[in-house]
C-alpha cells in the first residue's frame, strides 16, 4: 500500500521540469505531503526518496533541518498557530502572549490540543514586526494580537 | 505611511486598491522600465545599475552592478538568478510588504536584472511564513506569463525567462546566499565555503546571482528614472575614503518595538535614527525615552540612546560600533527595558538559528544563551561577562572562525550590549536579581 | 611546484595540496577534524585555522587580517603560513573549549582513549579547564547505527566525516545529520542501519570516540596494542593494513593509507574476516600418520596414530622428525613416478613461499607437476560508490572495489608457476587428470570452507597426500602428513595484487603452538642454510625469475612497488 497517492506522486514529478536536479524537489514534495497529511511519515519519506532518486536518510536529513516538518510520531493539529517571540514581538508582549496561550490551552510549545484542532508553536521573527506581537496561522500572518483575539480567531476557525 | 516631504517611490502604490494587480501597475507606467532595458544591450543595463551606485538591500550592502559583473563571460549553459525572499532578520518586514502590496515592481526589476545578467531562470526563494506573499506572487507571475512579460520572447525581444517560486521551511540561515542555494537544491541549508562564490559556481553548480527583493525593486526605478535620479537621493560617497561606495537611493526602514507608530517608512538613505523614530514613527511610546536602538536587525547590535543622531546609511551604524546598516530594521527599546532580557532574546534567536555547521557558532551561540539564562535566573557571576565577551570576539567571519556571517550577527548584540550597558549587567549580577519577563523554560 | 613558507620553514608543496598538507611537509602539525583527504572539504570544524599571507617579490611578508581554514586554502607560490601565533593558538584553544563544552569526560571508559584527537589536540593545543558552568547536555547512545557500529552521541564533534563517507565513497548514504544547531546529531534513517560492506571505515574516520566498532568495543585499551603494517588477504585488492595485536592475539585490522594499493579504506569482509586465525580448529602441530611411518619404516610417533598427542608431556620439537619423514615420503613418491607427483600451490601463499616450494620440488625432479590450487571467487567485483538504488558507478569512477577473487596473491603464485612449470595448470585441469596422480602436496592457508567435495574426491584415491594448512578439515583428516602452517597475519613475505603491486606482508603474531609460518616450514623442508629471511629470498627470486626482477630491491617499503609498466592503471585508482 502506497503512502502517497498516484496523484500526489504525479504532482511531485510535475516539479521536475523546474529544476536541474530531482533533489531540488525535496522541499516542494515535503510541503505537499505535510499539507495533506499534517506530518511526513517514514513511509512517505521513503517514497519521496524513491521518486527523487535519493536515499531516505538524505531526505530525512533535509527534512529535520527545517523547523517546519513533523514526523509521524508528532503530527500537527488541524490548525497550526505560531507565536513570535523575537525581539520586536518580545518588546510588545510576545513572550507573555505565548505563555498565556500555553496556560489557557494547557500546552507546551509544539503541543497539540487533545481534540487535535490546534497546535501551538513558538516562532522566531515572523516578519510582521509592524504588528507586534504577531502570530502565524498556518501560513497567514495575523498582526497586533492579544490572547483574547487569538482565542476568538480560533473559535471562528472552527465555527 | 508618513514620509515627510519625501515622495515615496517604492511604496507609492502601497495600500491602494488592487495595488498587486498587473493592470494597476501598468496603468501607473509599469513595465516601461523593462521595455527600456530590453532595447539596450545587457552590458549596458549593468552599466546603468553600476552608475546608480545601488547597493544590495539584503544586509551586506554589496554594490549590485558590480556583483553582476562577477559572472563569467561567454559562459555555456544556464545562468541562474536567485531572489532572496527569506527575510527573517528580527525586525525586518520590508520585503513582505513590497511583495504583498506591489509585486510587479519587484518582478519587473527581476526581469531586468535577469536580462542584464543573461539569466534564463529565476528561483524566487520565499520564506514559508510569507503565505500571502506566495499567493500574491503566484498570481502576479501568472499574469506576467499571460502578458508576454515572462516565458518565451519577452515583449518580442527574443529574450526568454522563467520564474520558479520556491518556498522555504522556517530556517533563518536560508537568507545567507549559499545557505539559500543549498536549501534550493533540496539539502540542509549549510552555507558553502567560499570560494567559489555563487557568481562562478552557485545554484546547481552554475553561475548564479543572488539578490534581495528590495534591491530588485530599486533596479526597476533606476532603469525608469536613470542613475542620476537615484544618486540624487541619499548620502554621497566620502571623497576621502576610496573604499566608501556611498549610500544612494531610497530605503525602506522598518521601525518596530517601543514606538507609537511601528511601520515601514521609505526615506532617502541616511536619515538619522532620531528623525526616523521621533518624526516618522511617532516617537517612543508611553512618553518614554529610547534606551537602545537596533539599527538594522538584531545582527547589527545595539546603539545606545545617546547615539540616535547616527545616520542610518551604509556606514553610519559602524561609526557607533554596530556591525552595519543591515536590513535597516530599526527596533526601539524604551528605558524600562532590561538589556539582560533583550540580549538573552538575541542570543536565544541565534542559538535557535545557528545551522550547526561551524563549531564556534554552533557551540558559542548555545553557550552564550545558557550563560544569559543563568544570569537571568539570578546565578550570574561577573566573570560570565568576560566569557560572553570572549565568545563574541571569537565567533564569526570577521575573526575568520566561521563560514558565514550568522555568527557575526550573533556576536554583535553581545559585544555592543556589554560595551554600552555593562554597568547594568554588573548591577544585575551583583544584586542577584532575577528576570521578571516570562520565558518558557527550555523552549528553544 | 609552489614554495610555501610554514612557520619560517620553506618547503615545496604539491600543486594540488592544501595548507595542512603543505605544513606536514615542513613537519608542522595543523590540527583538524573534518578534513580528510579522500572526502570533500567542508571546513566546518574550524580546528585548522591558521594565519596566512604572502611573501612579496621584495621579500616582505604581508599577512591577511583573518584566520583561514588550512584545509580549504590551496597552496600558492610564496604563500606564508603561520600556525604558532597568539591568534592561532587562541582560536585553537577556543575551538577545543567549544568542542569540549558538552563532551563527556568519560575517557576512562571510552574506547578511543589513547588514539583520540580530542585528547591529543587538547594536550597540544587546548586549555586545562572549561568555563562551562551549566550541566552538560546528555544524549542517548545509539547502538542501532549498524550491526558493527555504535554511536556514543555525546562524544561526537559533528565533523560529518562519517556522513560524507557514506555519501561520497560507499554511496550508500545511510548516515545523516538530524536537526540543526547545537542539538543536531548523527543518525541513520528509521529501519535502515549502516551495514554496507565498507561501513567499518566510519569508525576509523571518526576522530573521537563517537563511532565505535562493536566488535572491538571494550576488548582492549589501545595503548596495549602493537601495530604491524601488513596486507589484507581477503581479496586481490590487497588493502594495506595495520594489524593490532596484544599478547599474540589480533584484536582488529585497520586500513593503512596507501595510494598505490586501495587508498585509505578497507572493506568489512577483510576487516572482520580474519577471526578464523584464532579459531580452535587451528592446526597447532605437524602430524605424520602412522601408516606413513610404517611405509617409511620409521619409528612410531608419540601420538595415538590419529594425530592426537598421547600425552602433552611427550613434548619435543615435532618438526625435525616430521620434515625428515616428509622429505623421505616425497623422495619415495617421486622416485616411483615423478610425473605422478603434483603440487597444488595456493593463492594464499606469499611469493617467497611459492618460490621455495616450487624450486624445491623442481630441483628434485623436473617432471613433478606444479599447479594452481583453487582460486576462490565470489560473485563479481563489488564497486563503490553505489547510487541510492544500489547500482555501482562505472569501474573507472570507482572509489573502492571489493574484488570477487578472494585471494591476495594469485598473480604472484602464477608468476612463480609460469617460471617453473612454463604455464599455469589450473585446479580443474588437476581434477580432470586425477587418475594420473599418485602423490599430491596441497597447500591451503585459506579461510574456512575451502575444502570442497571436489577436493575431497580428488584426494580420495591418491597414495600420498601432504597437506600444508592452518585449519583442520576433512582434508587434514584425510592427509598422510599435515604441515601446520601460518595464517596471513603470521607470514613474512609479499603478495602481488590484481594490478601487480608487490606489497610486504609482515607477521603481526606468532603461529599458535608448534605451527609455523609456511616460509620457515619450507626453508627447513628443503634444508636450506640460514634462517628464513623474506628480504634475502626476494633478492634470490629476482635473480632467478626475470618477471620478478624488481624484487631485487629487497625492502618493499610501506607502500610496495609496482611491477606494472607505466601504461598500467593509474596509481590513484583504489
Amino acid at each position: 500500500m502506497s503512502e502517497l497517492s498516484e496523484d500526489t506522486k504525479q504532482k511531485i514529478r510535475d516539479h521536475f521540469k523546474d529544476y536541474p536536479t530531482k533533489q531540488a524537489v525535496t522541499l516542494p514534495a515535503l510541503h505537499m505531503i505535510q499539507d495533506q497529511k499534517r506530518c511526513v511519515s517514514n513511509d512517505a519519506i521513503k517514497e519521496v526518496a524513491e521518486l527523487l532518486e535519493l536515499s531516505a536518510s538524505q531526505v530525512h536529513d533535509t527534512l529535520s533541518f527545517y523547523g517546519y516538518f513533523r514526523t509521524e510520531e508528532n503530527p500537527i493539529g488541524q490548525k497550526r498557530i505560531w507565536v513570535c517571540r523575537s525581539l520586536p514581538c518580545m518588546l510588545r508582549g510576545g513572550e507573555e502572549l505565548l505563555a498565556e496561550l500555553c496556560e489557557r490551552w494547557n500546552l507546551l510549545p509544539g503541543g497539540t490540543t487533545p481534540d487535535g484542532k490546534v497546535t501551538l508553536e513558538l516562532a522566531e521573527c515572523l516578519g510582521a514586526c509592524d504588528g507586534a506581537p504577531c502570530i502565524l496561522v498556518d501560513d497567514e500572518l495575523s498582526l497586533n494580537m492579544t490572547v483574547d483575539k487569538v482565542e476568538s480567531d480560533v473559535a471562528e476557525m472552527f465555527r | 505611511m508618513e514620509n515627510g516631504t519625501f515622495e515615496p517611490v517604492l511604496l507609492k502604490r502601497i495600500h491602494q486598491k488592487d495595488s498587486d494587480k498587473l493592470a494597476t501597475y501598468k496603468a501607473d507606467g509599469g513595465y516601461q522600465a523593462l521595455k527600456k532595458a530590453l532595447a539596450m544591450k545587457p552590458e549596458e543595463v549593468i552599466d546603468v545599475v553600476k552608475a546608480s551606485g545601488l547597493r544590495g538591500r539584503g544586509g551586506a550592502g554589496f554594490p549590485t552592478g558590480l556583483k553582476w559583473t562577477f559572472l563569467p563571460k561567454n559562459v555555456e549553459g544556464p545562468i541562474y538568478m536567485c531572489i532572496n525572499g527569506d527575510e527573517s532578520e528580527p525586525g525586518t518586514f520590508n520585503n513582505r510588504i513590497l511583495i504583498e502590496e506591489d509585486p510587479h515592481q519587484v518582478l519587473e526589476g527581476i526581469v531586468i536584472g535577469s536580462y542584464a545578467t543573461k539569466a534564463t531562470r529565476v528561483y524566487f526563494y520565499l520564506r514559508y511564513e510569507y503565505g500571502r506573499c506566495y499567493r500574491t506572487l503566484k498570481k502576479a507571475v501568472d499574469e506576467m506569463y499571460a502578458n508576454n512579460l515572462l516565458g518565451k520572447n519577452i515583449l518580442g525581444s527574443g529574450y526568454d525567462l522563467d520564474i520558479v517560486l520556491h518556498r522555504g521551511a522556517c530556517a533563518y540561515i536560508c537568507g545567507e546566499e549559499t545557505g539559500l542555494i543549498e536549501s534550493l537544491e533540496g539539502k540542509r541549508a549549510w552555507p558553502r565555503i567560499k570560494p567559489p562564490f555563487p557568481a562562478i559556481e552557485g545554484a546547481f553548480r552554475r553561475p548564479t546571482v543572488v539578490n534581495n527583493v528590495e534591491t530588485m525593486a530599486c533596479v526597476t526605478h533606476i532603469l525608469q528614472h536613470g542613475p542620476e535620479w537615484f544618486q540624487s537621493m541619499g548620502i554621497a560617497k566620502d571623497a576621502n575614503n576610496p573604499r566608501d561606495a556611498g549610500s544612494y537611493g531610497p530605503k525602506l526602514y522598518c521601525v518596530s518595538g517601543h514606538v507609537n507608530k511601528p511601520g515601514l517608512y521609505e526615506l532617502p538613505l541616511g536619515v538619522t535614527a532620531r528623525e526616523l523614530i521621533d518624526v516618522h514613527a511617532g516617537g517612543v511610546w508611553k512618553g518614554r525615552k529610547a534606551k537602545a536602538v537596533v539599527p538594522g536587525g538584531i545582527s547589527m547590535g545595539f546603539m545606545s540612546g545617546d547615539e540616535l543622531d547616527t545616520k542610518l546609511d551604509f556606514s553610519g551604524p559602524g561609526t557607533v560600533g554596530c556591525l552595519g546598516l543591515g536590513t535597516a530594521a530599526v527596533i526601539v527599546l524604551d528605558d524600562e527595558t532590561s538589556m539582560i532580557d533583550a540580549l538573552y532574546n538575541c542570543c536565544r534567536f541565534f542559538a535557535h538559528e545557528s545551522c550547526g555547521q561551524c563549531t564556534p557558532c554552533r557551540e558559542g551561540t548555545a553557550w552564550s544563551t545558557k550563560i544569559l539564562e543563568r544570569i537571568r535566573a539570578g546565578h550570574g557571576k561577573l566573570s560570565d561577562l568576560d566569557t560572553l565577551q570572549e565568545i563574541s570576539a571569537t565567533i564569526g567571519t570577521i575573526p575568520g572562525t566561521t563560514i558565514c556571517g550568522l555568527a557575526d550577527g550573533a556576536a554583535w548584540p553581545i559585544k555592543t550590549a556589554l560595551k554600552k550597558f555593562r554597568p547594568e549587567f554588573e548591577e544585575y549580577i551583583k544584586s542577584g536579581k532575577r528576570s521578571e519577563s516570562k520565558v518558557l523554560a527550555g523552549a528553544h | 611546484m609552489p614554495t610555501v613558507i610554514v612557520n619560517d620553514i620553506e618547503v615545496e608543496a604539491g600543486p594540488k595540496e592544501n595548507l595542512i598538507q603543505a605544513a606536514r611537509r615542513a613537519g608542522v602539525e595543523v590540527p583538524h577534524y573534518c578534513w580528510h583527504e579522500e572526502l570533500s572539504v567542508v571546513a566546518s570544524c574550524r580546528m585548522c585555522l591558521v594565519e596566512c599571507g604572502e611573501r612579496k617579490e621584495d621579500g616582505s611578508v604581508v599577512m591577511g587580517p583573518k584566520l583561514v581554514p588550512a584545509c580549504q586554502t590551496p597552496v600558492r607560490d610564496n604563500v606564508v603560513v603561520k600556525t604558532d601565533t597568539e591568534k592561532v593558538r587562541s582560536a585553537q584553544g577556543m575551538t577545543l573549549e567549544y568542542l569540549l563544552l558538552n563532551h563527556p569526560l568519560d575517557c576512562s571508559i571510552c574506547d578511543q582513549a589513547g588514539e583520540c584527537y580530542l585528547q591529543d589536540y587538547t594536550y597540544k593545543f587546548g586549555k586545562a579547564h572549561s568555563r562551562l558552568d551549566e550541566p552538560k547536555v546528555q544524549r542517548l547512545d545509539k547502538y542501532h547505527i549498524g550491526d558493527q557500529i555504535a554511536l556514543f552521541t555525546d562524544r561526537c564533534v559533528m565533523c560529518t566525516r562519517c556522513v560524507r563517507f557514506t555519501r561520497e565513497i560507499s554511496g550508500t548514504a545511510e548516515l545523516q545529520v538530524v536537526s540543526r544547531g547545537s542539538v543536531e546529531e548523527i543518525d541513520v534513517f528509521a529501519d535502515q542501519p549502516c551495514n554496507n560492506k565498507l561501513a567499518g571505515n566510519v569508525v576509523d574516520l571518526c576522530p573521537v570516540g563517537a563511532l565505535c566498532s562493536k566488535d572491538f568495543l571494550y576488548k582492549k585499551r589501545v595503548w596495549w596494542l602493537k601495530s604491524q603494517e601488513s596486507v589484507c588477504a581477503g581479496c586481490s585488492t590487497g588493502c594495506s593494513i595495520e594489524a593490532d595485536q596484544n599478547e599474540n592475539k589480533v584484536y582488529r585490522l585497520r586500513p593503512r593509507a596507501n595510494p598505490l594499493a586501495q587508498g585509505h579504506f578497507m572493506c568489512d569482509e577483510g576487516r572482520f574476516g580474519f577471526k578464523y586465525i584464532h579459531d580452535d580448529s587451528r592446526i597447532k602441530r605437524p602430524i605424520v600418520k602412522d601408516a606413513v611411518r610404517v611405509s617409511l619404516d620409521a619409528a612410531k610417533s608419540p601420538s595415538n596414530g590419529n594425530g592426537k598427542l598421547a600425552s602433552d608431556l611427550s613434548y619435543a620439537d615435532p618438526w625435525i622428525e616430521t620434515l625428515a619423514l616428509t622429505r623421505r615420503a616425497i623422495a619415495k613418491a617421486i622416485g616411483k613416478n615423478a610425473s605422478g607427483f603434483t603440487a597444488l600451490l595456493s593463492p594464499m601463499m606469499t611469493v617467497e613461499e611459492a618460490y621455495l616450494l616450487a624450486n624445491y620440488l623442481k630441483s628434485l625432479n623436473k617432471s613433478v607437476r606444479l599447479a594452481m590450487g583453487p582460486v576462490p571467487e565470489v560473485g563479481v567485483d563489488d564497486v563503490y560508490p553505489k547510487d541510492p538504488k544500489g547500482k555501482a558507478v562505472d569501474a573507472k569512477d570507482a572509489k573502492f572495489i571489493i574484488r570477487a577473487e578472494k585471494a591476495p596473491n594469485r598473480r604472484g603464485v602464477e608468476m612463480v608457476l609460469k617460471h617453473f612449470e612454463g604455464k599455469v595448470i589450473s585446479f580443474n585441469e588437476v581434477v580432470n587428470s586425477r587418475s594420473q596422480i599418485e602423490a599430491i602436496y596441497i597447500v591451503g592457508g585459506y579461510p574456512p570452507g575451502w575444502v570442497t567435495d571436489k577436493m575431497m574426491q580428488l584426494t580420495e584415491s591418491i597414495g600420498l597426500v601432504i597437506v600444508q594448512d592452518i585449519l583442520t578439515s576433512g582434508l587434514t583428516e584425510r592427509a598422510d602428513i599435515v604441515l601446520a602452517g601460518g595464517s596471513f597475519l603470521e607470514k613474512d613475505g609479499c603478495f602481488i595484487n590484481y594490478k601487480s603491486l608487490v606489497q610486504a606482508v609482515k607477521p603481526a603474531i606468532r603461529s599458535p603452538g608448534d605451527a609455523r609460518q609456511d616460509g620457515r616450514v619450507l626453508m627447513e623442508l628443503c634444508e636450506r642454510k640460514g634462517l628464513y629471511n623474506a628480504r634475502v629470498l626476494r633478492q634470490e627470486i629476482a635473480a632467478k625469475i626475470p618477471s620478478l626482477a624488481a624484487l631485487a630491491i629487497g625492502d618493499l617499503g610501506e607502500n610496495g612497488i609496482s611491477l606494472a609498466t607505466k601504461s598500467a592503471p593509474s596509481m590513484a585508482m583504489t
